[in-house]
């Protein structure tokens, strides 16, 4: 019950936020703080002793009996660890917002939160849709509110773009809602019951196709995957930057917990040329966004291409992991939901920093900046950090990702590996490059001094490097989670 | 099944079923004959608020059993209810922000409102096709005179083009019956019917789904409607979007559901092909339009689209011998949910016009609104968010249980086509929340009228509560069970 009590605060909070006027940041941040730290340490009371599977800390209220509603909460070791992800993500976007009085941005930052906690936390497929959708609209007022010249088009591409990805989500819900009545004569939305394997399979071929079909859109969609993507980089590039390393950070997450989280407990009921799209569809994207990265002048739009790339893996790993056998799939699939994790704590990492270049130095550009190691030298070491991380440096949490996705993909991809390990060395060598044209070589001179980050600022970007460090270090902080929900959907 | 006379119907037992019908009556020729004593427009509106106040509160209290008075020619059920009260509502809607726009002869306004109100009343509590005819012919012909109201060339213009297609679709209705009758041998509408001639059906199907469909501003049929609710004052237009297109709904309701239950497959085809060509349109034409008026009046098209799905639904469960009175009885609980929220979102977003001092404003007439008034904003943005369907709104659970449906009867490429047209009216509708909230304020000034800040305001909270007050289906269920049910 202890999380769903957080989960009050939360909402609470975020509507008392819109009325806290010159007092919003720091209690926007205080709650963030709070919310985060609670988080964590209920995981650590709750899933360290040892889980082995299914949802624990149920919550359910009963509001329409008739029609089968029930507001139903729980939480497995996948939800727990994008909820504490999610936590982290708000507060980092929280901690480099510097809007000291607006209210209304702050309110919808929490409000965004909440969002992601209940479409986590939902064990009823309508209530999942209802916080899906709702993610959207705050993030459609941030990015509105306070983003670059282009915000009016950009928020409303973004708005229509992935709300057309969520209807075909709801489509699926219904149809599912409706064959269950048509089975057993019990209206329900318990994810319990309309995603059970049982079920499933005896919804006749077609259905089960136009079922999938829905929830792979929109959960494509927002992951985001190749030819699905094109609201992506507008809206990374004129989001704000905090809005920025929500989106990056946790939006990202909201289509790996669709595939690992909605659909992974009918696995055996996917048929196989779903998972080889996914897989050859995570393969393009890796490839395609890797490229288009490369070809970036600005920073911020070459790392969201890089995150997109990153979440290729998601896919690969999901499409694989399932076809896959005995414990390669299981490394596989757990290394899938490893990287939406680490992406997660890397991307926002990056985007933190990079907010500090561009204020400090009034450029996300490679002509603006240059060398800028020279008068900065913490901010432009972190950066590395983050840029090494995200090209999945063995020590860091990204590589730990994709080494058990390649690992137990392989029996699987054949010699298709080949063109995932070529877009990891197309995705290292410009990661390399913008380290080097940004951070080394000769400075730029036309920026004048620039100050370096202040004691506050390298302390927490510090350890965020430190915490995808230590995770990428021992692994098995997170891998425990992963395949204790696994154990208990097999 | 004439079992009762006229000493039934002068018993007390039946009258009380007339008396919301009787005080809306007498009301309205207070208000005439007040109009000769005193010009106070506000005399006339409070004793129209409070007639419908308390013909509201009549028809709560009157038992809800199945009852028949008048020889069959009224049929009270908890369906008529739900629909008298949801017509009372929308009339309610508009007696005080209509207010400040009727600058003359008030008291003809008041009244011909009242009398409208009451040919919606009947038109809900009967089986009978002429009695339907007849209410549908007293609430047109009021409706002409409201669109004419606040005599500019504009208004006239809409009233004329109202009152031209009207007449033509009242012949329509008319021939339509006349082939009704000669197919069924009786206007009585009730379950189980015997059809003696197919084809003579089929064309009152055809001359009807014409007739009505002008009413409530179907596809082909909706020219007039865009004009008119764009010309005529705010109220009255929201008057005609809400109260009067949902009365000719509910008439199509009973005609097409009960009475030509036998003919699945042609309706379906009829219904499906006007549903996905009503809402595509309205949905695309919104897209284009600069100005907010028209904004609504390709909207209130687009949803008459949403809401016509219903009869796909039941004649595609006719005819596909699906569960039927499962799936009929759910489809039209859906169709009266989102008929309830619909008054409130279509209704409240015409009302909020007269806020605005200027006649048909555009959209950068309303930008920056969010800075001069933050509750008029965050109102009119909470009714557009339904109108689009987002959730925690009413419009979400209107929409929600409608596809929902039509997703159950297996209409599995109709649901797509709906929810994807849902999906692009999102971009209309933000794009005036946009300008709303970020895009430099306009000159032009807000009208200081209480009454329809007021409204709008309400019937923001109302569509939200709508969302979390999740016993209303399993209610309208059994309401709409009541329909079929009927022994006519």
């Amino acid at each position: 019950m202890i999380i769903e009590y957080i989960f009050a605060v939360l909402v609470a909070a975020s509507m008392i936020t819109f009325f806290t006027g010159g007092r919003s940041r720091q209690f926007a941040r205080l709650t963030s703080l709070a919310i985060a730290a609670a988080v964590i340490i209920y995981s650590a009371y709750r899933f360290y002793p040892g889980y082995d599977g299914g949802y624990i800390s149920t919550f359910s209220l009963t509001l329409s009996s008739y029609t089968g509603f029930y507001f139903s909460l729980g939480i497995n070791g996948f939800t727990d660890l994008l909820v504490v992800l999610g936590s982290i993500i708000v507060l980092a976007a929280l901690f480099i917002s510097d809007r000291s009085d607006d209210p209304v941005y702050y309110g919808l930052i929490l409000l965004t939160e909440v969002g992601i906690f209940g479409l986590l936390m939902s064990t009823d497929l309508f209530f999942f849709y209802v916080f899906w959708e709702v993610v959207l609209i705050p993030v459609y007022f941030l990015i509105g509110l306070y983003g670059g010249p282009r915000k009016d088009s950009v928020s409303l591409k973004f708005l229509v773009y992935t709300h057309i990805g969520s209807v075909f989500i709801l489509l699926s819900i219904f149809t599912l809602y409706s064959y269950y009545y048509s089975e057993f004569g019990i209206l329900t939305m318990q994810n319990a019951d309309l995603l059970s394997t049982p079920f499933f399979a005896t919804i006749p071929y077609f259905y089960k196709v136009f079922i999938l079909t829905g929830f792979l859109i929109g959960f494509l969609v927002k992951l985001p995957t190749f030819p699905l993507h094109s609201w992506l980089p507008d809206s990374y590039e004129e989001a704000p930057y905090p809005v920025t390393v929500i989106l990056a950070g946790a939006l990202s997450v909201m289509g790996g917990f669709g595939l690992f989280g909605i659909l992974y407990p009918l696995y055996s009921q996917i048929p196989s040329f779903f998972l080889w799209l996914l897989i050859a569809l995570g393969i393009l994207s890796l490839i395609y966004f890797s490229f288009t990265a490369m070809f970036q002048s600005n920073i911020k739009r070459m790392m969201a291409y890089a995150s997109a790339a990153s979440m290729g893996f998601v896919s690969i790993a999901f499409g694989s992991g399932i076809l896959g056998t005995g414990n390669n799939g299981i490394i596989d699939l757990a290394g899938g939901m490893f990287q939406i994790f680490a992406h997660g704590l890397i991307v926002a990492f990056l985007f933190s920093l990079l907010y500090y270049i561009k204020t400090h130095t009034g450029h996300d550009t490679f002509y603006g900046l240059g060398g800028i190691y020279r008068e900065s030298p913490v901010m432009a070491t972190l950066f590395l950090g983050g840029l090494l991380a995200s090209l999945g440096l063995p020590g860091l949490a990204g590589f730990v990702a994709e080494f058990s996705i390649i690992a137990g993909s392989y029996g699987i991809l054949g010699p298709l590996i080949y063109l995932v390990i070529f877009s990891m060395i197309i995705t290292a060598s410009y990661h390399i490059w913008a380290a080097q044209k940004a951070l080394y070589g000769p400075y730029n001179e036309n920026l004048g001094q620039v100050r370096d980050l202040s004691r506050s600022e390298s302390a927490a970007m510090i350890f965020m490097l430190i915490s995808i460090l230590v995770i990428g270090l021992f692994p098995r902080i997170v891998f425990p989670l992963l395949t204790g929900y696994l154990g208990g959907i097999a | 099944m004439i079992t009762e006379s006229i000493s039934t119907v002068t018993g007390i037992q039946s009258l009380q079923y007339l008396y919301p019908l009787i005080v809306l009556g007498i009301a309205g020729f207070v208000i005439l004959g007040l109009g000769l004593v005193t010009s106070s427009k506000r005399a006339y509106a409070g004793i129209a608020f409070g007639s419908l106040v308390l013909a509201a509160i009549l028809l709560l209290v009157i038992p809800q059993n199945t009852y028949n008075v008048l020889s069959d020619s009224f049929t009270f059920n908890q369906f008529g209810l739900y629909f008298a009260i949801l017509f009372l509502i929308s009339s309610l809607f508009i007696t005080l922000p209509s207010l400040k726009n009727i600058s003359a002869k008030g008291d003809i306004f008041y009244a011909l409102l009242l009398f409208v109100t009451t040919g919606m009343v009947v038109a809900a509590f009967t089986m009978n096709l002429i009695v339907l005819f007849i209410s549908f012919e007293a609430v047109s012909i009021g409706t002409y005179v409201l669109a004419a109201f606040h005599k500019t060339r504009r208004t006239l213009e809409a009233s004329t083009k109202y009152f031209f297609t009207g007449v033509v679709s009242t012949s329509f209705i008319i021939f339509g019956l006349a082939f009704f009758y000669q197919a069924m041998g009786t206007f009585q509408l009730g379950p189980a019917m015997a059809v003696a001639s197919k084809p003579a059906l089929l064309i009152a199907l055809l001359f009807l789904t014409i007739g009505f469909g002008f009413k409530v501003a179907i596809f082909p049929m909706h020219q007039w409607a865009i004009d008119t609710y764009y010309g005529s004052e705010n109220s009255v237009s929201a008057f005609l979007s809400t109260g009067s297109k949902l009365v000719a709904f509910m008439i199509m309701i009973k005609v097409f559901i009960i009475g030509f239950a036998s003919m699945g497959e042609d309706v379906f085809l009829l219904f499906t092909l006007l549903a996905v060509f009503t809402m595509t349109y309205g949905n695309i034409s919104a897209l284009s339009t600069t100005n907010v008026k028209k904004l609504f009046a390709y909207s209130s098209i687009a949803q008459a689209g949403y809401l016509i799905l219903v009869f796909s639904i039941t004649s595609y469960a006719m005819w596909s011998g699906q569960n039927y009175s499962f799936i009929a009885i759910n489809a039209v609980a859906a169709a009266m949910l989102y008929s309830l929220v619909y008054i409130f979102m279509k209704g409240g977003a015409f009302v909020f016009l007269n806020t605005v001092d200027k006649e048909s404003p555009e959209f950068s007439d309303i930008s920056g609104l969010a800075r001069k008034s933050p509750a008029l904003a965050m109102g009119l943005s909470i009714l557009l968010l339904a109108l689009a369907g987002i959730p925690f709104t009413g419009g979400f659970t209107g929409k929600f249980y409608m596809f929902l449906y039509l997703v159950d009867v297996k209409l599995w490429w109709l649901a797509i086509i709906a929810i994807l047209n849902s999906a692009i009216s999102v971009f209309y509708y933000f794009r005036v929340i946009m300008y709303m909230y970020w895009k430099p304020e306009s000159q032009v000034l807000m009208t200081r009228s209480r009454a329809a800040s007021a409204t709008v305001l309400i019937s923001a909270v109302v569509v939200v509560v709508i969302f979390f007050f999740f016993p209303l289906f399993p209610l309208l269920h059994g309401y709409a069970t009541s329909l079929f049910g009927v022994t006519g």
